[in-house]
């Protein structure tokens, strides 16, 4: 009833009709996204409520939410999200910190410039599947880089480590992984950042006598927190979405289906086992935990933001 | 502008018509596959045989990768869009079948009785399910033992082991940890991996009804296959390779000296010749377990035909021409096993092939069911539980057979 | 900045940090060019050598020598830079209304947009799959470029959104009081001043559609028609992988991004804006 009112209030009106410079701005965006994203999300929505059958969609039956109580209840999904949890707590600050050291360093007047802004893009478009690969490959326990460095070169171990093949220790090659793909694309969006900083700000401080690490947590952090918030909503949404690494390092959830990632374990249910109930359960209820943390995220990070 | 208008749906009308007509006189008939380059040129002149006999019918073939074939294939379902026809991996036959998505061959195809009289029983038999074959053996495979000459003879022994007895003990003779050098490895411990010795010492996965699993898997000789392997393991004469550490791999351990035994397929030839030219390939039958009436495992893959189909009757006319002498001995020169049992032993195909044809008469095929991805997973970490002895081989085995179990009842 | 005695040192610091860093930023990439010049049977020997003995150019032959592989790179390039032109023009409207304007249903619309953002895009890929057909964009450059375009859509709004945030509003007052509009404002203002941000849109979308894989494999199946990623993944069989091939033809195919950053980066300049305070 209220909401009635409202939209029959005049003033509501008005106000729509003075935006509408803003909708017709977000239009063709909103038609993108509405057709190519919104409904297909609806549509996959649907069908985690269902046992679905892809061959006559007429048939499937209507399950209501026992799709998500299987999930809730699989041991295996239990641990892929603990596993996807500690990947996301140490990846994004582990990303963030690096990021920003780089961004800064790669921000002053150095000879070389160009060089070291690729050098540090380079692992950023270096496809996952070849750089998991050569991950695997350095921490293999045979033959592997990392052992030879270990054991043959520095002496610090006397066996091989069995990186890959325990479900725990697999953890840090993906990681590191992580962290190492990760450290290009952040350092690029902070250093487009820092180019917005007026730099008489930084003239004015340099008057004032004050140093570099003042200038840095007094000028530098505040005036790009837009983008920190932007980084760290962006950062914690991939670790949760973290694939392709796990999917071909741990093969899939090996050993012992005691090493997938939330959405490994999704394509498997999904693609492999047919399930499409369980693998759009899956989906939804990280959706739906991603969408509380980004919001909160926003909230808690953004307040200060307003001049 | 009239004479433009005009001139305009002139030529949308010449169009449309030609078009309509080339639409009546050439059928278009689509199959996926996975085909590497040698097998695609042999299957290109497969085509150009078909599309000589049958000049109303086309055949587009399409490149899928292997890893994400299976879901592409969903998709397309899902969307309505799938391709007449696909060369399928046999496990997946079951599963699409369940789900409907295939034509029940030996109800609409004329003749099937016949092509499947000259097949080999067990590939035909992966087509199998609920009572219909839905698709017909395209190719198959099966592996055997591949064997480091120069290492055996090092080493003091004649030839290759006979029996698994003989197996374990040569195995044994080679290890040196120390060295990364071991008797035997495997690629990882999914079910193919084993598979091989496990049918050899008499191993079952479930009764041949599929109704139970319980006396199979976790019955007396599908333990003490796996039990073996495991003692195999713990004597280091089988690599740590299969618990799945990035190790040297099996084609690179066997011709550089690492491993002196693995068990693989047909490809380990063309693979091993091409990146390795100086190392001598020699295959040998799996070695023969206590009781002789099977050994080793089926591969390979089958044909299909989708409902979704609209051309149905030139989709059966194709997949049969696969199943032809002529397409079979085409693609067998490329690599792939022929199904027919009538070209056996024909003088196109390569002379490897014989250890292979004589391995397939008692190899066994895995467990035709539309949950066996999930059975496989459930071996899987049986096998890993044993090798990380966290559970004993029987417990193991039991809990796997638990598993499965309800895997069928859950169809 | 002034050069005082204290920025000279923390130059040189910057160097040597920076120096570090690329070591262990660039070991895998050199790696993998080292071993697309090794042979297979070099490509993993142990110990691992990062100089090959015998380098050869027959994985390169072979990668470039395939069929279409020219046709794929061409269709790739046209895919990413249209993909490219439109997300950097669409977003960059989206971000200005939800950064600069008022309008009911703001919140709402905005939070909707980050949706896109978190739910895995493989799960979307079915009833994408059913409209692009039902639109006969299957087996069409399009029917990837519209899907790219709204699956890039949200997160870029939401950077340019964060980038449009960091401009100071005084400068918009001024064009006010001069009689200019909104849109003089997004025109003389906001997209100038923005440029940093746009490049850092532009080079991560066409990375995006550079690299993308499973959407193109599910959505194009005439292979004149594939894209690179998909044209690479079908040179491996089933039973083996080439690595150095692959590390060939991943190389070649990275050598596009890097110049498409090349030339972005350039507008990572600082000293455009003044805070508007003095």
């Amino acid at each position: 009833m209220e909401v009635k009112n409202k939209i029959l209030d005049k003033s509501f009106l008005k106000k729509i009709l003075s935006s509408k410079g803003a909708y017709l701005l977000l239009l063709p965006g909103m038609g993108f996204f509405f057709t190519f994203i919104l409904f297909p999300l609806i549509y996959s929505f649907r069908m985690s409520f269902y046992k679905w059958n892809i061959v006559d969609i007429g048939a499937s039956n209507f399950v209501g939410f026992s799709n998500y109580v299987r999930v809730i209840n699989d041991p295996i999904f239990i641990r892929a999200t603990l596993n996807t949890i500690v990947y996301t707590l140490m990846t994004v600050p582990g990303q963030i910190l690096f990021a920003l050291v780089v961004a800064i360093l790669l921000n002053q007047k150095i000879k070389g410039r160009t060089f070291f802004r690729v050098a540090y893009y380079i692992p950023v478009i270096t496809s996952w599947v070849v750089v998991t690969f050569l991950f695997e490959y350095f921490f293999g326990s045979q033959a592997g880089l990392v052992n030879f460095i270990l054991r043959d070169m520095l002496h610090l171990v006397d066996k091989k480590i069995m990186w890959l093949t325990d479900p725990i220790l697999v953890m840090i090659p993906l990681i590191l992984l992580g962290i190492w793909k990760g450290i290009g694309w952040s350092a690029i969006i902070l250093l487009a950042a820092l180019q917005s900083i007026p730099l008489d700000l930084y003239e004015a401080a340099t008057i004032d006598g004050a140093g570099i690490w003042h200038k840095i947590t007094k000028i530098t952090l505040p005036l790009i927190r837009p983008t920190l918030v932007f980084l760290v909503v962006v950062l914690v949404i991939g670790g949760f979405n973290v694939y392709i690494s796990g999917l071909l390092m741990t093969k899939g959830g090996k050993p012992l289906d005691l090493s997938h990632f939330i959405l490994t374990l999704m394509y498997k249910k999904t693609f492999t086992y047919l399930d499409f109930g369980y693998g759009s359960a899956t989906s939804y209820l990280l959706a739906a935990f991603i969408f509380v943390v980004s919001v909160i995220e926003i909230k808690l990070l953004r307040r200060k933001v307003e001049y | 502008m009239k004479r433009l208008i005009i001139f305009l749906i002139a030529i949308m009308l010449i169009t449309g018509m030609t078009l309509v007509g080339i639409a009546e006189e050439k059928v278009t008939v689509t199959y996926w596959h996975t085909m590497g380059d040698t097998e695609e040129a042999a299957l290109n002149k497969v085509i150009e045989m078909f599309e000589e006999q049958y000049a109303n019918i086309k055949i587009k073939p399409t490149r899928m990768a292997y890893d994400d074939f299976k879901p592409a294939l969903l998709i397309g379902i899902a969307g309505g869009v799938v391709p007449d026809t696909a060369r399928l991996d046999i496990i997946w036959v079951p599963e699409l079948a369940e789900i409907g998505a295939l034509v029940a061959l030996d109800e609409k195809m004329e003749g099937f009785d016949e092509i499947i009289a000259n097949t080999y029983p067990g590939p035909t038999s992966t087509n199998f399910w609920k009572g219909h074959y839905y698709g017909l053996p395209q190719n198959t495979c099966t592996q055997i033992l591949v064997w480091n000459k120069q290492m055996f003879e090092e080493a003091g022994l004649s030839g290759p082991p006979e029996t698994i007895d003989e197996f374990v003990e040569d195995a044994a003779m080679f290890s040196n940890p120390d060295e990364e050098i071991y008797g035997y490895a495997m690629g990882g411990t999914y079910f193919w991996a084993p598979a091989s010795i496990f049918y050899a010492m008499g191993g079952e996965v479930t009764d041949s009804g599929i109704t139970t699993a319980t006396g199979y898997i976790n019955g007396e000789k599908s333990v003490a296959a796996y039990q073996a392997l495991v003692d195999m393991y713990r004597d280091e004469s089988l690599s740590p390779l299969l618990l799945g550490g990035g190790g040297i791999g099996v084609f690179e351990g066997l011709a550089t000296g690492k491993y002196a035994m693995i068990i693989e397929g047909p490809w380990a030839q063309p693979i091993l010749n091409s990146d390795y030219p100086d190392f001598e390939v020699n295959f040998a039958l799996v070695p023969r377990g206590p009781d002789v009436t099977t050994s080793s495992v089926v591969g390979g893959e089958n044909v299909v035909i989708f409902e979704g189909s609209q051309n149905k009757d030139e989709a059966m006319l194709w997949a049969k021409f696969l199943l032809s002498e002529e397409s079979q001995l085409t693609m067998g020169e490329a690599g792939t096993m022929p199904t027919l049992s009538t070209v056996q032993g024909n003088e196109r195909l390569p002379e490897y092939y014989d250890v292979f044809m004589e391995q397939l008469k008692t190899a066994k095929a895995r467990v035709p069911h539309p949950k066996w991805a999930e059975m496989d997973n459930a071996i899987n970490n049986a096998y890993q539980y044993m090798l990380r002895d966290e559970k004993t081989v029987q417990q193991a085995l039991d809990d796997a057979a638990e598993e499965i179990n309800r895997l069928i009842i859950e169809g | 900045m002034l050069t005082t005695k204290e920025e000279k040192i923390f130059r040189n610091i910057a160097y040597i940090l920076l120096i570090c860093g690329v070591a262990i930023t660039l070991v895998p990439f050199i790696y993998m060019i080292s071993a697309s010049f090794k042979s297979q049977i070099y490509t993993f020997e142990y110990p691992p050598r990062l100089i090959p003995r015998d380098p050869t150019l027959v994985n390169y032959i072979k990668a470039l020598g395939k069929d279409l592989f020219g046709i794929n790179l061409l269709n790739s390039f046209f895919v990413a830079t249209v993909t490219t032109v439109s997300t950097v023009f669409i977003s960059s409207l989206m971000a200005y209304a939800f950064s600069r304007m008022r309008f009911p249903g703001k919140e709402v619309f905005f939070y909707i947009l980050l949706l896109g953002m978190m739910i895995p895009p493989v799960m979307l890929i079915i009833p994408q799959f059913i409209i692009v057909k039902n639109l006969h964009l299957l087996d069409n450059l399009w029917g990837l470029i519209v899907v790219y375009i709204s699956v890039t859509l949200s997160m870029q709004t939401f950077l340019l959104r964060s980038f449009f945030e960091t401009i100071p509003r005084e400068l918009e007052e001024a064009v006010l009081v001069d009689g200019g509009t909104r849109w003089d404002i997004f025109r003389k203002i906001i997209l100038p001043l923005s440029k940093p941000g746009l490049a850092v849109v532009a080079i991560f979308t066409f990375l995006y559609a550079w690299d993308e894989f499973p959407w193109a494999h599910v959505a194009i199946r005439e292979g004149s028609r594939r894209t690179l990623p998909v044209a690479i993944a079908l040179f491996q069989s089933q039973y083996l992988t080439q690595w150095g091939l692959l590390f060939a033809a991943t190389t070649v195919a990275s050598i596009p991004a890097v110049i498409v950053f090349v030339i972005f980066q350039r507008y990572f300049i600082q000293g455009v804006i003044t805070s508007g305070l003095k």
